[in-house]
């Protein structure tokens, strides 16, 4: 058991111990949000050939993808999701914007649509792994 | 730089990473620069889609500080399960 605990401490530094054993426990609010966000991308990926239908989708997963920011920005030691939740909304923003400035080419919407689910997908397993 | 210039390191660098993201990544811009060239794709969001992989890039690398974190934490209680059995 000693020599276990001698083996931890000499292979990681004092600070990832301590930040691995105090992570921030598995939320299901979190959880939920990016479920959402998953789906609603996955919904809309197949909806790119319609500019007015796809208009909305994108305005209405830019308002989830800033409430996942928002969800997240507080919970105490959430650095590591906080920026990938930005990230997530930054690729989100980006869509909105498009569609607010000029006409969209079907190709970008599904290209965006598919990168917002396979990042939520991901996100979605880190916030689903997390001790409970 | 000419665009078949950049293709041209892209496919280097697709073929000499073993890193599974980079791989990804490299053939992804390949896929987009491709669609740029047909028509597929405005300017604007062929730069929108590259600017974007700098953020699944965080996305990615997020998920898997997570795997390292879970991990020791995993590790960690199993250490206390083992020290609390061994009285």
């Amino acid at each position: 058991m000693k020599k276990l605990l001698v083996a931890l401490t000499v292979l990681l530094s004092g600070c990832t111990v301590v930040d691995a054993y105090l992570m921030t426990k598995y939320d299901p609010n979190e959880y939920q949000i990016i479920t959402g966000i998953r789906a609603e991308a996955g919904h809309a990926k197949t909806q790119c050939d319609s500019a007015l239908t796809s208009r909305y989708n994108a305005t209405k997963i830019s308002y989830d993808t800033q409430t996942f920011v928002l969800y997240s920005e507080h919970i105490p030691r959430n650095d590591n999701l906080l920026a990938a939740a930005k990230a997530l909304d930054n690729i989100a923003q980006g869509l909105a914007d498009q569609y607010k400035q000029e006409k969209v080419s079907p190709a970008f919407c599904k290209i965006k649509f598919e990168t917002i689910e396979t990042s939520a997908d991901k996100l979605q397993k880190v916030i689903g792994g997390r001790p409970r | 730089m000419r665009v078949e210039q950049l293709q041209q390191q892209l496919g280097e660098c697709f073929n000499s990473s073993s890193d599974a993201n980079v791989q990804a990544a490299a053939q992804t811009t390949n896929q987009y620069t491709e669609m740029f060239k047909a028509g597929q794709l405005q300017k604007n969001e062929y730069i929108q889609l590259l600017s974007d992989m700098h953020n699944t890039n965080i996305i990615n690398k997020s998920a898997e500080n997570q795997q390292v974190m879970e991990n020791i934490n995993l590790a960690i209680g199993e250490l206390i399960s083992l020290a609390m059995l061994a009285g």
